[in-house]
């Protein structure tokens, strides 16, 4: 064999085994397959990022696929909100899990979404490093404090408490972060503070670095975060595939609320083939106590979103008086209500 | 010219203005005709280069970047240069330093983002940082090599002269060796302008790389996105041609042998 013929097999061979290789270990094929399929039967591919906020989504996946009808939707991790932001823009995922604030904001910019849901209430906290400087809020002045996006009600909260204490918005240096870098950058001493979703705040306990220093609910009674929105193409072309959506995130929300055994299995397999994260991690964070995240009721009300779209025209993240019914869409949720948990046990391999 | 091509005065400015117009109605008329709703077009853009320069912003993010390319990089030519010259000058030091050098030469500075900001926090240090090690590598391996490859012949003839080592080196090898730290020099520039950027991205609050960053969070404006892509484009532009200039001058062309 001359040397030419040598490289030729070198690089068919290497091409072969490479994609060979990428095809078997990498490529999620169910997904490249729903692309091609007709549109009455292609599925949803709905954006979520590892937090507890987004729980609802791998649990009614999880849980679906040992239902009769099988798996609703294809669910898709992201590590940040920029992320989602984009992929839902382009198209790439017709629904998400995104901050409230967020969801505003890219409707009032032109984004065709709509809030039909809510991801879950509460599980947001303000931590702190445990042997740091800061023991009240009070300290936080001239601080470092990580928030997931200036979109988010994650900062919203900070603001909140900045007016009980008299902090003016100059005073607080805010950084974006993804929220999973969030617990190593405290560790590091690269933050003084974040302001985040479950199990982040869990994560620095269990660490032994940081303190919850306050949880949302102590500044904003009925703290709610994350939020479930839809394209608008998708609600005008498959409303009823929407309907099934949502009414599969209440009944996981449902589910977990029926209390601890629950929440300890879907924190063992959202740790598992979801999150991957340590399950115990989330076991501290949906557990400790049972309150510290709720997932019901998650029907959007319209007191909340006009207090999160105010703070954000307050703190200059937002520039017109957008209006609930211009963003949010009741009607899947209103149908949902009539929804009961889902019937199935942990470690069962049946659901209904 | 090579090819006996000689351009013009006017057509030195002409054919890259119509060059750049071209490339820019290709892009203005792909946005339109594909009916994008997200990409921006370049009046988008404009409008949102003049939105940060009303704001204040445009000049101070820029000459952030620059300072903080300009502190690492000289702080990495000074420390990189004279290692360089010492190792190409004792090629039993370069032979058990060199390994480690090559190990460490290829770990994209990027990569480092972790160890700095747990070394520096976050803030400019981290940044800088991370420009020194982008542009110490290629400055000291340029370095060393162009200290060896200065004929021996040179050395010699310095001796002769009675040229103290230190003298020998100031006088002969360095001058000799220039032409090759020089190209090193412009590549560690160019690397540092990539790393900058990226470094902006995750430790500061200011500069071009965040300004990327800033406006990506910023929901829906990637005009101003991109108008922050040219922006970082232009800039290199500049630092290259700057440098171009110092590559013609007289005192430093001393060691070019081969007029190129």
């Amino acid at each position: 064999m001359n040397s030419r013929n040598r490289i030729t097999l070198l690089i068919v061979t290497w091409t072969v085994l490479v994609s060979g290789l990428h095809a078997y270990l990498n490529i999620n094929w169910p997904a490249i397959i729903n692309d091609y399929l007709p549109q009455e039967k292609r599925k949803f591919t709905v954006a979520y990022i590892p937090v507890t906020c987004h729980l609802a989504c791998p649990v009614t996946d999880y849980i679906s696929k040992f239902s009769k009808a099988g798996e609703i939707f294809l669910p898709k991790m992201f590590q940040g909100f920029p992320e989602i932001k984009e992929a839902l823009i382009s198209n790439r995922v017709q629904a998400a899990f995104i901050v409230a604030p967020l969801a505003i904001a890219l409707k009032a910019q032109g984004v065709p979404i709509r809030v039909v849901y809510l991801g879950h209430r509460y599980g947001s906290a303000v931590v702190v490093r445990k042997d740091g400087p800061i023991k009240t809020f009070a300290d936080m002045r001239g601080r470092v404090i990580a928030i997931p996006s200036r979109f988010s009600d994650e900062r919203l909260i900070l603001f909140r408490a900045m007016k009980v204490f008299g902090i003016k918005p100059k005073e607080i240096k805010m950084v974006e972060m993804a929220p999973p870098d969030v617990a190593g950058a405290l560790a590091a001493g690269a933050i003084d503070a974040f302001s985040m979703g479950e199990p982040f705040p869990s994560q620095a306990e269990m660490g032994g670095f940081g303190r919850v220093l306050f949880n949302a609910r102590e500044y904003w009674p009925d703290y709610m975060s994350c939020v479930l929105v839809v394209r608008q193409d998708m609600i005008d072309q498959s409303p009823d595939a929407v309907q099934v959506l949502v009414d599969g995130i209440a009944r996981s929300g449902l589910w977990l609320e029926k209390g601890k055994p629950y929440r300890e299995d879907a924190a063992d397999f959202v740790g598992r083939y979801y999150f991957n994260q340590n399950p115990a991690l989330l076991r501290w964070a949906l557990t400790k106590p049972l309150d510290r995240v709720m997932y019901s009721p998650l029907a959007p009300r319209k007191a909340d979103f006009d207090l999160v779209r105010d703070l954000m025209i307050e703190t200059g993240v937002l520039d017109q008086k957008i209006e609930f019914e211009d963003y949010v869409d009741l009607r899947f949720a209103d149908h949902a209500s009539i929804r009961t948990a889902w019937a199935y046990e942990p470690g069962g391999a049946q659901a209904q | 010219m090579s090819n006996g091509l000689v351009l013009r005065l006017w057509e030195e400015w002409f054919w890259p203005v119509l060059a750049a117009g071209i490339f820019i109605s290709f892009w203005y008329f792909s946005v339109k005709w594909s009916g994008s709703k997200v990409f921006p077009s370049p009046l988008d853009v404009g409008a949102g280069i003049s939105e940060l320069a009303t704001k204040g912003l445009l000049w101070r993010y820029v000459l952030d970047s620059l300072r903080r390319v300009g502190e690492g990089y000289v702080s990495a030519i000074a420390l990189a240069i004279p290692s360089g010259l010492l190792l190409g000058w004792y090629p039993v030091a370069a032979a058990v330093v060199n390994p480690t050098i090559q190990i460490l030469r290829p770990i994209s500075p990027i990569a480092w983002i972790p160890v700095s900001i747990v070394l520096f926090g976050v803030g400019d240090m981290a940044a800088v940082f991370l420009i020194f090690l982008a542009s110490f590598f290629p400055v000291a391996v340029a370095t060393m090599n162009g200290v060896r490859n200065v004929p021996s012949m040179y050395r010699r003839a310095g001796r002769n002269f009675g040229l103290s080592p230190s003298k020998l080196i100031a006088r002969v090898v360095f001058p000799a060796a220039l032409p090759q730290i020089i190209v090193g020099l412009r590549i560690a520039l160019g690397v540092a302008w990539l790393v900058v950027v990226a470094a902006e991205m995750i430790a500061v609050d200011s500069g071009l790389g965040y300004l990327v960053i800033d406006s990506r969070n910023s929901g829906k404006r990637y005009d101003l996105v991109v108008a922050a892509m040219i922006l970082i484009g232009l800039a290199g532009l500049g630092l290259d041609s700057a440098f171009r200039r110092i590559e013609k001058m007289k005192s430093v062309r001393w060691g070019f042998r081969n007029e190129f």
